[in-house]
């Protein structure tokens, strides 16, 4: 039952991670990736991980993708419609591309995938035997992030910080040049 | 020129749930006021003898019609609501309307009528209701215009009442 | 497998929790007429049924044989999903609230919650957060100036205040040491003055005022906004789309109304009686979310709208703050005394 679950979750987050690079419609893509992420939570759950499930949830979907839709919903969405003919790197560039992630995929899908299907003992991390109970690890993630993790975990919330500080930076720095225009930044973008 | 400062707030307003919690004890207490509905159409609209209804027909204490169907009424009425057709009678007062309509789609319920008609046949009403399925059932006839002079009373008196008003007044000037 | 007592439970416990949560929003879209009614002097919906009690029944059958109006260059599949997206993770939500302590279905010991999880109280959070992809997508998909905005503030709105919110859960969740609605309930237990309420009162008032933001209740009801944005994200919705979205918004009241209770009233504990038997802690749940209930009308009733700049500057320059200030100083007093 919960390997069957995972296979068709796996699939969804597969076919719905392909439609957000196929869909024309940046909406589209955005909710791919919603439904991506959805899957994904799921297979967590099933792992027994709820608070891996919830946190993404919470912060991707809830806060990142409402946050993405925001963007787009401000940006021309006739826009896509000029870049679908012309690929920026040609189509020898795409084919190499294609071509070596789709190697990279079959490699990791060989040495994680199917080398735990075959590995019987149990302390693979296999996703064909999942656990009965839900692994409390709300408790243990915390003490690993404040005990041993603690310089990577603040030093990426001061990229964050730093992050945000320049892109307020950026939009200042607009708003108060040039004479006309002032306080659109956005309509420069478009006069140039 | 006036300029409008804006006020200061003070600490106590700034912080809104103070304010707040005295609006909202405001409108708790209008929960348990009296309530202002009319019921309305169980308890009906309330009526003056002021109220300026719809135009209705005399009928005298000895059944016959006050109307004499001069036409005076339609002639006076702008919104062209009512038609007239006139016929004989036997009694003394020998004219009565054969046909009697008042288009209710049109009436304005100026009142014209009411004001043109020199034998009080016509009053406006305290019937405000005006509401059927269909435009036929709005063309009033002479039966549904009827009224007895006793329901028309209060009107009648006002009317009188009013028109001594002005008529003094305009005698004395 | 699990024995069919315990699967018996689960679907009489669904049936019940499910059933009584579609009733409660619809009887709020009565209770809102009414209390509107009664705040203004009025006496409300009377006509169907005794005293309007089955104005809900005869709206819904209004609804569903209204016409359907999609819009001229509206997008259809996100038109007719984005109501779906607004009802769904609001009910999804409610799953994980203990409504009641220990009862016995068939000699099967169990909670009055549908799934009593580990992480219950961030499963509410992630789940009841999703609720805004419908007013944005409903906004988005409707191909109208007004909808496009309302959808806007909304997507904004909710983000800004769903930080104050998950703090203020954070620091009652620091009290109780458990992500766990029942151990956050548990904690509260034995007398009155161990609800959160006392010892968290700036936390209370910063998550009740966060929950009108998120459930798009006045003072802060930016996305549908009457008088400048003509009903906001659901201008263009018709017939029983508009009903979802109406259901969806009650039924986030709902929920929001019960984890206020869950969180900062104790739950479903009976003062003073720890012991009480399921029948008379549900009842005691109800009345302490109905207050809550009530706080959502009579507030709609009483004050203006914000204006969306003075939303955004309490959100990011008050809420945000004093709720980060509390969680602090929660955090220093719990791992210092």
């Amino acid at each position: 039952m919960a390997e069957l679950l995972f296979y068709v979750l796996a699939a969804g987050t597969v076919a719905a991670g392909v439609g957000v690079i196929a869909c024309r419609n940046p909406l589209f893509s955005v909710l791919s990736l919603l439904g991506a992420f959805f899957c994904l939570a799921t297979i967590y759950l099933l792992a027994g991980f709820p608070f891996l499930a919830a946190t993404q949830l919470l912060v991707y979907a809830g806060a990142i993708m409402v946050l993405f839709l925001f963007v787009i919903m401000l940006l021309n969405l006739g826009d896509e419609e000029q870049y679908a003919e012309r690929p920026p790197f040609g189509k020898r560039g795409l084919a190499i591309a294609g071509a070596s992630a789709g190697v990279l995929l079959l490699i990791a899908v060989f040495s994680v995938g199917f080398g735990s299907v075959s590995a019987s003992d149990g302390d693979s991390p296999a996703v064909t035997s999942f656990p009965d109970e839900s692994i409390d690890d709300v408790q243990s993630i915390a003490e690993l992030l404040f005990s041993r993790y603690m310089l990577p975990f603040e030093a990426s919330s001061l990229l964050l910080l730093a992050t945000m500080i320049a892109v307020i930076l950026l939009a200042k720095r607009q708003r108060g040049s040039g004479a006309e225009g002032a306080g659109w930044p956005w309509k420069k973008g478009v006069e140039q | 020129m006036f300029v409008v400062k804006r006020k200061e707030l003070s600490l106590r307003e700034r912080l809104f749930l103070p304010e707040i919690a005295r609006a909202l004890g405001h409108s708790l207490r209008a929960i348990f006021k009296p309530k202002i509905t009319r019921q309305y159409p169980e308890e009906g609209l309330p009526t003056t003898e002021v109220t300026r209804g719809q135009p209705r027909l005399v009928v005298k204490e000895d059944g016959a019609m006050a109307c004499v169907s001069c036409g005076l009424c339609e002639a006076a009425c702008p919104a062209y609501a009512i038609t007239i057709d006139g016929q004989e009678t036997d009694r003394f007062i020998e004219r009565e309307p054969e046909r009697f309509d008042i288009d209710m789609l049109r009436c304005i319920l100026c009142g014209f009528c009411e004001e043109a008609c020199p034998k009080d046949a016509i009053f406006m009403s305290d019937e405000l209701e005006l509401a059927d399925y269909s435009r036929e059932a709005l063309k009033y006839d002479i039966e549904k215009l009827k009224r007895p002079k006793a329901a028309l009373q209060k009107r009648i008196d006002y009317v009188y009442r009013i028109n001594e008003r002005w008529r003094s007044s305009s005698s004395t000037s | 497998m699990p024995e069919l007592p315990e699967v018996l439970a689960w679907l009489l416990k669904a049936a019940l929790i499910y059933g009584g949560l579609l009733g409660t929003a619809a009887g709020m879209t009565l209770a809102e007429r009414k209390v509107s009614a009664w705040i203004q002097w009025r006496i409300g919906p009377n006509r169907v049924g005794p005293w309007g009690l089955l104005q809900p029944i005869a709206d819904g059958i209004k609804f569903i044989f209204k016409e359907e109006v999609v819009p001229q260059g509206a997008n259809p599949v996100l038109f007719r999903l984005a109501p779906m997206f607004s009802a769904v993770p609001a009910m999804l939500a409610v799953a994980v609230i203990p409504f009641a302590g220990d009862l016995s279905f068939f000699g099967h010991s169990t909670t009055l919650a549908i799934a009593d999880i580990e992480i219950s109280a961030l499963y509410v959070v992630a789940i009841g957060g999703l609720g805004v992809y419908g007013v944005i997508l409903g906004g988005w998909s409707s191909n109208s100036k007004y909808s496009l905005l309302g959808g806007l503030r909304a997507s904004a709105q909710m983000v800004s205040y769903e930080l104050s919110l998950i703090l203020c859960i954070l620091a009652v969740v620091v009290m109780a040491g458990s992500l766990n609605l029942s151990t956050i309930v548990a904690d509260q237990a034995g007398h009155v003055f161990r609800w959160n309420l006392w010892s968290q009162p700036l936390a209370f008032v910063l998550f009740v005022i966060a929950t009108f933001a998120e459930t798009n209740r006045h003072p802060f009801d930016f996305a549908e906004c009457e008088p400048e944005l003509v009903g906001g994200f659901h201008t263009e919705y018709s017939s029983m789309k508009f009903a979802l979205f109406f259901l969806g918004e009650y039924c986030a009241m709902v929920v929001m109304a019960c984890l206020t209770t869950t969180f900062f009233l104790g739950g479903f504990e009976v003062p003073s009686w720890p012991e009480a038997p399921w029948w008379i802690q549900l009842p005691a749940f109800l009345a302490k979310a109905g207050i809550f209930l009530f706080l959502f009308l009579w507030v709609r009733w009483t004050l203006p709208r914000f204006r969306f700049d003075q939303l955004m500057s309490i959100g990011w320059k008050v809420m945000l703050p004093l709720a980060l200030a509390n969680l602090f100083a929660t955090g220093a007093v719990i791992s210092f005394f």
